[in-house]
């Protein structure tokens, strides 16, 4: 049984739940052990990293700084020029080789994130596997998910649980799980967003978990009312416009606009990325069957 | 036992409750009766008549009338069984019952009749005399003390002691029960108590519109909007052995539509039902609830609770499997807890409470308080009124302290209304409080309620009786109070206008929190009012109210006032009205009113108010004017010194002649001047004021202003024929356009049996994942899953659902093989929006890929998890029947471009429509047959236009356009614009057919008028004056490209998809209507729905 308080609790809970800036406002936690203060450090950073502040990790982490916030830096490198992925790619692999420094839970997860955007999902899995600590189990669960795999999901899900059944990343993984798997399950995942959105500061990753829920359940307007007020938030967030362009069509109103403000914000998305190869798609078989 | 009240005195001998008013009697041994108000708990009288020991006293039931001393009881019955001397006996309130005690130390109890009375049962116990017995007037009990210095609480249907109540020192000697209430007070050797035996208040919960509580051994909701009130669930009863352990405390989870049941049965424990969805459960089977000890036991997230163990002082957190999900330790010794948000914790100790995160394991705010007993939160969580016996706490979420109101009625229940003030009840008022510490009583009431929600005027409450009950209150005081604390000053002005609030105590208030101004409005006694006035500064009101008053000292206080204000005008009329002509006349000075000044001189002079006239001539410099005066008034000294110093030498010389010799000698060497007071700067008028807004008050309510009228926009660009009269266009849109489309019955097999046979195919899982540590074990990682999109792919045969899918080659050859499509470039958008609408993206772990979620379609609550239905896609037959609409609505305006495009977007939409049952099938055919008959004919209106030069085939083509099948409206302006055309071209005949067929569809009055006189004149003048490819006796369809007449009988070949019929020629060309189709092709149909593949 723990009883002292768990100080960075408010810290890991915003950057969980997507407010990372919050996350980065709220950082001065006093009296931290220096076990603490990495960990603090490694979550501002990665904060920053999921604002797209790239270049600011990489200028302040020096070669003087602990493992971990190293190993976050590494993931600012790569999400911030594509033309070097190789290098840092290989930079990561040795890390991982080296004894000393191999095992530790922060450098394994950016190597898993990583590999994730390279979609090679095995070796994701080869860091990752293992586990030991919330971030990884749930990481585990995001790439099983990404692998349709929800059978092993599941199961690391349940270690989670075993673990700590209220942790946030807990319930954040289950409600994944379950809108992957739908049904019924659905609405278990709509209830605990409702429970995050209850408790703590509103985000657009609550608010788009929401939206993503009731559009599963065919609730396209009040999926809508969500999205917008999660535009109202943030007028960019990549994840914000693409549901709304989603939803929107679904609704039979003009997604255009959504698109257009996607494609600027971000050209790389997954549903720009869609629409594109869509096109292709078309003209290709329009040349086979036409 | 609840001990409610307790007095220090002599032994007590005789005891009696006043049956209306919270008063009991206690005579004593000293012979001194004492009159005690229990609630109060003070003392309202004594009467010392008697000089020895007061056996017995006795309220009379109606009149304030009591009686003491000796009993003359009537004996009736004689009772023998007991062994020694029967000290007491008592009736039954209903029942043919008596009980009696007597020093056997044995209490009896005896059935009687009209005669007689025989024993029943004998209750042993008492170790001494039994002084005192009787049954209980609201339960089925018997009360007993004894010289044993007990009380004893018997059953008295099975005769056996329930619970016993023992004091130190003191021996009983009297008991006695309240008539009406559930009170009981008993008599001792040095006082007497006022006691009850089982609280009285029900456990309740509220959540949004409803309240669940208990009553009897039901767990019992009651809807606040319907007021209707439902048995739920049958609950455990109870330990009926013992008394006061019913429910005490009571939460609810609404999403898991749970209860928690706490109570004080084995020193704490509480009970787990989960109300069943279906069904209130009519039968009386009680429920097997999961069970705990703890102190209490509270819902602290959905399908979480917590538990106060006090043993350990910590919290166990369960899930509603009432396993232990989490262990916590709470940071002070708790001897409670209550909700206080989700996984937060209201934790109370004796003198303090505080709010503990669950998670965060931290204490978020800490409060000193007295000992609470209840806490009840605002329905934002924003603000929490904590609930003690003698006082209320107001605290906000952090339990940062707002204010505490105490009370010396014990304060009973409370809750917030939606304004942010809290209502709340003591045992004898309804009262408010508002959130800056004012409070005030609302209403009284007779017993006590517990509030459980307030909905604006509506209090309501559960009664002692379990019952609900809502009263209703006038919320106007405090609302005008809180309007006032908040500065919605219109609120307060329309409430003033609106209703009753005057009175002393409302002005006193607003006097006291500085709105006299307000408190203005209120006031008729002029002087009230005047005081107000000068209070708020508002002259002109002051001003009205004086000269209602018209006193001394009145016009001297709006004097001070408007002076201080620089009022001037106002000053000098007070001062006018009080004749104060000092004050009046250095007003004048001071404001520099020298004329003023001066008539105020001769009135002096009038008045003979020499002193009055003096200064004001020296206020006005006039030496001669002094001298005069001084002359007039004999001091011809002065006189003569004042003109000799201004050198006025012949008056000077006079008043020396007078004076003879004795003429002062003025001192030399000295220079004089004139001292006349400097000008004012500013002369005369009031003092400059800062220009400021008109307070609400002063100029009232703006009239709101006039609502704008809405224009109302016609269809204003009508492009009917040239001749036609379109005066009826919106009559006709507004009128019989009517497509009665059924939508029912679309869900009619929703089930999607087709797709359940076969479960998500997943390869056996050979390498389970292990959770350990060691990463050196080997691993391997699974074969990735097939996407969903696949799954669509693999299972239909649809080709939306191929194209949401992305598979666009395949989509693409099914729509060739069903409905001959070959040119797919119109579709080219459709397809991309079907595919880029088939996911959704979901955030999931911070910079890493977000997942995408396909959309299924045909969701339903009790869908099972894990078994893929088909996409849920863009289109949808509704959004069509909303477009057809709005394509006739654009007919009938005469936008037949806008029509077109509207009616082509539908017919390109259908090939990707996807709907559910047989029955919509139909109605989706339906649905190509009307609007391809609507395609062709704008699109033969277009053509015609563009035929200026070409007379003929414009007749022509208005002609065909007779003959497409569209809507009676749209039929009767074709008919008209055909007929006009032919009339003016002279087809005379055609034109009257054109007529006559107007006239059978209805036509608006004024057309038809038209029609008749059409057909009148081709009778005169049968002929055509040009001769058209139209013969309207021969059925005949219109060839989709070429636009001329395929009579009845000629070879024609059809579009697969859209029917249209088009000349032998157009055969392997795409359709000219559908523009998609090939003519002619073989195809196997539209396809549109799993209910034609099964």
């Amino acid at each position: 049984m723990a009883t002292a308080p768990d100080v960075l609790f408010n810290l890991r809970n915003n950057f969980y739940l997507g407010a990372y800036q919050a996350a980065i406002n709220n950082n001065d936690v006093p009296n931290l052990s220096e076990e603490d203060a990495i960990e603090r450090d490694c979550l501002v950073y990665r904060s920053y990293i999921a604002l797209g502040s790239y270049q600011l990790v990489i200028n302040e982490v020096d070669s003087s700084a602990a493992t971990p916030l190293q190993a976050v830096k590494l993931l600012a490198l790569y999400l911030f020029s594509p033309d070097s992925k190789e290098n840092t790619i290989s930079s990561i692999r040795e890390w991982l080789g080296d004894a000393a420094i191999g095992n530790n839970p922060i450098l394994r997860l950016i190597a898993g994130t990583i590999f994730m955007h390279e979609q090679d999902y095995n070796e994701a899995l080869k860091y990752t596997n293992a586990g030991g600590t919330m971030e990884l189990y749930a990481l585990n669960v995001h790439i099983f998910l990404k692998m349709n795999r929800s059978d092993y999901a599941e199961k690391q899900l349940r270690v989670m649980q075993q673990i700590d059944e209220d942790h946030t990343l807990t319930q954040l993984a289950t409600a994944w799980l379950n809108l992957a798997v739908g049904g019924s399950k659905i609405q278990e995942a709509y209830l605990i967003f409702q429970d995050f959105s209850e408790k703590y500061q509103m985000t657009s990753l609550i608010l788009n978990g929401k939206a993503v829920c009731c559009m599963h359940m065919g609730n396209f307007d009040e999926a809508e009312s969500f999205l917008l007020e999660a535009l109202n938030k943030d007028a960019k967030d990549q994840e914000t416009l693409a549901n709304l362009v989603v939803c929107s069509l679904h609704l039979g109103k003009p997604s255009a606009r959504f698109l257009s403000q996607l494609k600027l914000s971000d050209p790389e998305h997954v549903l720009v990325k869609r629409g594109l190869t869509a096109e292709e798609n078309f003209d290709r078989a329009m040349q086979t069957v036409g | 036992m609840l001990t409610k009240f307790e007095t220090k005195s002599n032994r007590v001998k005789g005891l009696s409750f006043h049956s209306k008013r919270p008063w009991i009697l206690a005579s004593l041994h000293s012979g001194v009766i004492q009159l005690w108000d229990y609630r109060m708990g003070t003392l309202i009288d004594r009467f010392d008549e008697h000089d020895g020991p007061v056996r017995g006293v006795h309220f009379h039931k109606s009149q304030p009338l009591f009686v003491s001393g000796g009993d003359d009881y009537k004996i009736k019955y004689v009772l023998e069984g007991h062994d020694r001397g029967v000290n007491w006996a008592s009736f039954h309130p209903t029942l043919p019952l008596i009980v009696s005690g007597a020093d056997d130390r044995q209490i009896k109890i005896w059935r009687m009749n009209d005669s007689k009375a025989w024993e029943v049962d004998t209750l042993r116990g008492h170790m001494n005399n039994v002084s005192s017995v009787l049954f209980h007037s609201r339960k089925d009990i018997i009360v007993s003390n004894s010289e044993d210095k007990s009380i004893r609480v018997w059953d008295a249907t099975k005769r056996t002691g329930l619970q016993t109540f023992r004091r130190e020192h003191d021996r009983f000697w009297i008991l006695c029960c309240h008539p009406e209430m559930n009170l009981l007070a008993a008599g001792h050797d040095s006082g007497m108590i006022v006691f009850k035996l089982e609280r009285e208040r029900p456990a309740f919960s509220v959540s949004n519109d409803s309240v669940y509580y208990v009553k009897d051994c039901f767990l019992r909701f009651y809807e606040y909007s319907t007021q209707k009130d439902t048995q739920i669930i049958p609950i455990r009863r109870l330990g009926s052995a013992t008394l006061n352990q019913g429910p005490r405390t009571l939460s609810y989870s609404p999403t898991e539509n749970a209860v928690l049941i706490c109570s004080e049965v084995d020193g704490g424990s509480y009970e787990l039902y989960i109300i069943p969805k279906d069904s209130f459960s009519k039968g009386d089977t009680v429920q097997e609830a999961k069970r705990g000890v703890g102190g209490s036991a509270v819902f602290v997230a959905r399908n979480r609770f917590a538990v106060l163990e006090k043993s350990t002082n910590q919290v166990l957190v369960k899930n509603l499997k009432n396993e232990i999900v989490k262990k916590s330790a709470l940071p002070i010794v708790t001897d409670a807890i209550f909700y206080a948000g989700t996984g937060n914790l209201l934790c109370k100790a004796e003198d303090r409470v505080i709010i503990f995160d669950l998670q965060q394991r931290m204490v978020l705010g800490d409060l000193q308080t007295s000992f609470i007993r209840y806490v009840v939160w605002s329905n934002d969580m924003e603000s929490v009124a904590l609930l003690s016996k003698h006082s209320i706490i107001i605290a906000d979420k952090r339990l940062v302290h707002r204010c505490t109101l105490h009370e010396t009625i014990r304060v009973k229940s409370g809750s917030w209304d939606d304004n942010g003030v809290f209502i709340y009840t003591t045992l004898t008022h309804i009262k408010y409080c508002l959130p800056n510490g004012d409070c005030g009583i609302i209403k009284t009431l007779d017993v006590p309620v517990y509030i459980t929600k307030i909905f604006g005027n509506n209090v309501f409450c559960l009664d002692r009786d379990g019952k609900n009950r809502s009263i209703v209150i006038d919320a106007t005081e405090y609302l005008f109070k809180l309007s006032l604390l908040r500065k919605r000053y219109d609120h307060v002005m329309s409430m003033i206008r609106n209703s009753e609030l005057c009175g002393q105590a409302m002005i006193a208030y607003l006097q006291q929190k500085g709105f006299p101004e307000v408190a203005l409005h209120f006031v008729k006694d002029e002087r009230t009012r005047f005081n107000l006035a000068l209070e708020s500064g508002n002259i002109q009101i002051a001003v009205a109210s004086a000269k209602e008053i018209d006193e001394k000292d009145h016009w001297y206080k709006l004097g001070v006032e408007a002076l201080r204000q620089g009022n001037s005008g106002i000053v000098e009329y007070a001062y006018q009205r009080t004749k104060n002509f000092e004050r009046l006349s250095f007003l004048y000075l001071i404001t520099g009113n020298l004329d003023k000044l001066s008539k105020m001189m001769k009135i002096a002079e009038v008045k003979n108010d020499v002193m009055g006239q003096f200064h004001n001539a020296l206020y006005l410099g006039d030496v001669q004017e002094r001298i005069k005066i001084l002359e007039n008034a004999g001091q011809l000294p002065l006189a003569y010194v004042t003109a000799k110093t201004h050198g006025l030498n012949d008056i000077a010389e006079d008043l020396a002649a007078k004076l003879n010799d004795n003429v002062p000698i003025l001192p030399s060497g000295r220079s004089r001047s004139l001292l006349v007071p400097p000008t004012p700067v500013l002369c005369g008028g009031d003092w400059p004021l800062l220009r400021v807004m008109k307070g609400i008050f002063e100029g009232g309510l703006d009239n709101v202003g006039k609502g704008a009228e809405e224009e109302y926009e016609d269809a204003a660009d009508a492009d009917w024929g040239e001749d036609l009269d379109i005066v009826d266009v919106e009559k006709i849109q507004n009128g019989d356009i009517s497509l009665v489309l059924e939508n029912g019955e679309e869900n009619e097999e929703n089930e999607e049996g087709g797709w359940d046979l076969e479960d998500l195919e997943l390869p056996p899982d050979v390498e389970t994942p292990k959770a350990t540590t060691a990463r050196s074990s080997v691993f391997v990682a699974p074969t990735p899953g097939m996407p969903v999109n696949q799954i669509w792919v693999q299972r239909s045969s649809l080709a939306a659902e191929h194209a949401a899918a992305g598979n666009f080659d395949t989509a693409m050859r099914l729509l060739n093989r069903q409905l001959g499509i070959k040119n797919f470039t119109p579709l080219k958008s459709l397809f991309i929006d079907l595919n880029m609408g088939s996911h959704t993206h979901l955030p999931a772990f911070p910079s890493s890929p977000i997942i995408s979620l396909a959309i299924e379609r045909g969701w339903s609550e009790s869908a099972s998890p894990n078994v893929r239905t088909p996409p849920a896609l863009v289109f949808n037959f509704s959004q069509l029947e909303d477009k057809l609409k709005a394509g006739y609505k654009a007919t009938t305006a005469g936008k037949f471009t806008e029509a077109l495009r509207i009616f082509m977007s539908i017919l390109h939409t259908i090939p990707l429509i996807v709907v559910e049952s047989r029955r919509e099938v139909d109605e989706v055919k339906e649905l190509v047959i009307i609007v391809k008959e609507y395609v062709l004919g704008l699109k033969m209106e277009l053509k015609r236009r563009e035929f200026k030069d070409n007379p003929v085939r414009q007749l022509e083509l208005a002609a065909y356009f007779t003959h497409c099948n569209l809507q009676p409206p749209h039929l009767r302006l074709a008919l008209m614009n055909a007929m006009s055309l032919c009339f003016k071209a002279g087809n005379l005949i055609t034109a009257s057919n054109f007529a006559r067929r107007l006239l059978e569809a209805n036509p608006a009055e004024n057309h038809g008028q038209k029609a008749r006189s059409v057909i009148q004149a081709a009778e005169r003048n049968m002929r055509d004056s040009t001769q058209l490819n139209y013969d309207f006796r021969n059925p005949f369809v219109v060839c989709g490209a070429s636009y001329v007449p395929i009579y009845r009988g000629q070879k024609d070949v059809l579009c697969p998809y859209c029917t249209s019929h088009f000349v032998v020629s157009q055969e392997g060309q795409i359709c000219a209507v559908c523009d998609l189709s090939v003519v002619g092709s073989d195809a196997s149909g539209l396809l549109c729905s799993p209910a034609q593949i099964r």
